[in-house]
């Protein structure tokens, strides 16, 4: 029973459990410390003086550290006592102790430090030095009750066992499960469910009372089948999601053109030059205003595909705000280009190399685009 | 067979000793409280109906532990106490238990009680920072 240097860091990473053994903040074990305490405060040391007088002398404090581990000690006797004492039952037989096991427990414990009599083997247990010395303490300590009126302890909470299936009444679902087992929980995942499913489902597999929640969850997965199946079926119901809890049982997305707002053509603005923000698609929806490079515009007007850009020009403000708020970034400054088609890619050459690599494909590829939109807007 | 049958009156009587004291435990009350030992001995697997039995753990345990308690107040008795002015101070000594008085109690019980002087935060806390592994 070496307790080391106490905790260290290292220690206490090692073996989180062991450190348990020392903590104060257990109930039972500041009791024991209250008790101990009172044991320590006690203990009367008789000195004599050379008058020969009686001198009691006594603990007027203690160390919170050595009081900690006085009590550690005592509770570890404690267990010791019980350990042998239980071994020493079985031993015999028997799963209850005896008195006559308690004792060959103290006999032990005790053999270390010698008591009288330890020598004898065939003495009788009940004649025990140790016993003799516990009867000659009692007789000599005073008693100390202990100072506080402990409730009944430790609290056990008369776990009420869960209600078996026929105790509720309830019938198991399979054949396998018998009767007198615990019936099934019910959770809140599968009432939801079970209440959504309570138009496909028909009555097909019967309902519990508790609701369980195995045959639950199978309920909502076989509902989930047959919604999926009525959803392909119906070609005009609209399918719904089953519930918000489970995504994994939502019907699967079908192909159906969406209705998506009509595209707004910017007139006003088509008239403006604009220097485009090669901003990739992933950005946009379906309800953005999509630019349509018109041939019929100029040739250096190039119409701006997003409307993140500053703009100079209250026109285009008012044309942005009729439409979805998008989120607003820039890309550095949007510099009209009163250049003519020839020279817009070799200006967006020069902008490109500002901005990042990924640009840059997708603004050559639109630089091709608008190239040969040039190109015909110069022919025609 | 004489002598069985001493031993065997021997016994009774050795037998009315422990009965007897038994029998008294239920008039003594031990300091420490019956739940708390019936808890401890309950965790070690010992079980046992019997309040009398509990309350003899009890009493053996208070035993020990004033044991070790008395032990302690002698050693720190027995240390010369550091008297500045002796006329003031001499019998207003204030006894303490302190660890090690308590580990000098304890050894002689079998139980090594190390107290380390001070505390320190890491294993290389106060070493050479050149021989630390950081």
């Amino acid at each position: 029973m070496s307790n080391g240097g106490g905790d260290s860091g290292s220690q206490q990473r090692e073996l989180p459990g062991k450190r348990k053994l020392f903590r104060g903040s257990d109930f039972a074990f500041s009791i024991a410390r209250m008790a101990v305490a009172q044991i320590c405060e006690s203990v009367e040391v008789n000195s004599y003086q050379e008058s020969q007088t009686r001198e009691g002398v006594r603990f007027s404090s203690f160390q919170e550290s050595a009081l900690e581990t006085l009590t550690d000690v005592g509770v570890q006797y404690i267990q010791s006592i019980g350990k042998t004492a239980h071994l020493y039952a079985n031993i015999a037989g028997r799963v209850d102790g005896n008195s006559l096991d308690i004792v060959q427990a103290l006999e032990d414990l005790g053999s270390g430090l010698g008591f009288a009599g330890v020598s004898d083997t065939d003495h009788c247990l009940a004649d025990s030095g140790v016993v003799k010395d516990i009867i000659r303490y009692t007789g000599e300590a005073e008693e100390i009750p202990f100072v506080y009126s402990l409730p009944r302890f430790p609290f056990s909470k008369e776990k009420k066992p869960a209600p078996s299936f026929s105790e509720v009444g309830a019938e198991p679902p399979d054949e396998h499960i018998p009767i007198w087992l615990p019936a099934f929980p019910q959770t809140k995942l599968c009432d939801r469910s079970e209440e959504t499913n309570a138009a496909t489902i028909e009555g097909e597999i019967p309902r519990k009372e508790n609701g369980s929640s195995l045959p639950s969850m199978q309920h909502s997965f076989d509902g989930g089948r047959l919604d999926i199946h009525k959803s392909t079926k119906d070609v005009r119901e609209s399918p719904e999601a089953v519930v918000e809890g489970n995504p994994f049982l939502t019907a699967p997305l079908r192909i159906v053109e969406k209705n998506v707002s009509p595209v707004v053509r910017p007139l006003e603005i088509s008239n403006e030059v604009v220097r485009t923000n090669h901003v990739p698609d992933k950005y946009m929806s379906n309800n953005h205003h999509i630019p349509v490079l018109e041939a019929s515009a100029s040739s250096d007007k190039i119409n701006n595909k997003n409307w993140l850009a500053e703009f100079e020009d209250g026109e285009k403000e008012y044309v942005a705000r009729k439409q979805r708020t998008l989120v607003r970034f820039k890309i550095g400054t949007t510099k009209r280009s009163t250049c003519l088609a020839k020279n817009q890619s070799f200006q967006e050459e020069g902008w490109f190399q500002e901005n990042e690599d990924k640009r840059e494909k997708k603004s050559e590829i639109k630089e091709k685009r608008e190239r040969i939109d040039s190109q015909l807007s110069t022919q025609m | 067979m004489n002598h069985g049958q001493q031993s065997g009156e021997a016994k009774h009587e050795d037998d009315a000793a422990l009965t007897e004291f038994l029998a008294s435990l239920m008039d003594y009350t031990p300091t420490i409280p019956d739940d708390l030992v019936e808890h401890y001995l309950a965790k070690s697997g010992f079980q046992c109906p019997d309040v009398r039995l509990i309350r003899l753990v009890a009493v053996a345990t208070q035993k020990f532990v004033a044991d070790v308690a008395s032990d302690a107040l002698q050693h720190c008795k027995a240390r010369p106490a550091p008297v500045v002015k002796d006329k003031k101070q001499h019998k207003d000594k204030r006894l303490i238990l302190t660890m090690e008085d308590l580990s000098k109690a304890l050894r002689e019980y079998g139980v090594n009680v190390k107290h380390p002087e001070y505390f320190a935060d890491s294993p290389s806390t106060g070493m050479d920072p050149a021989t630390r592994d950081e």
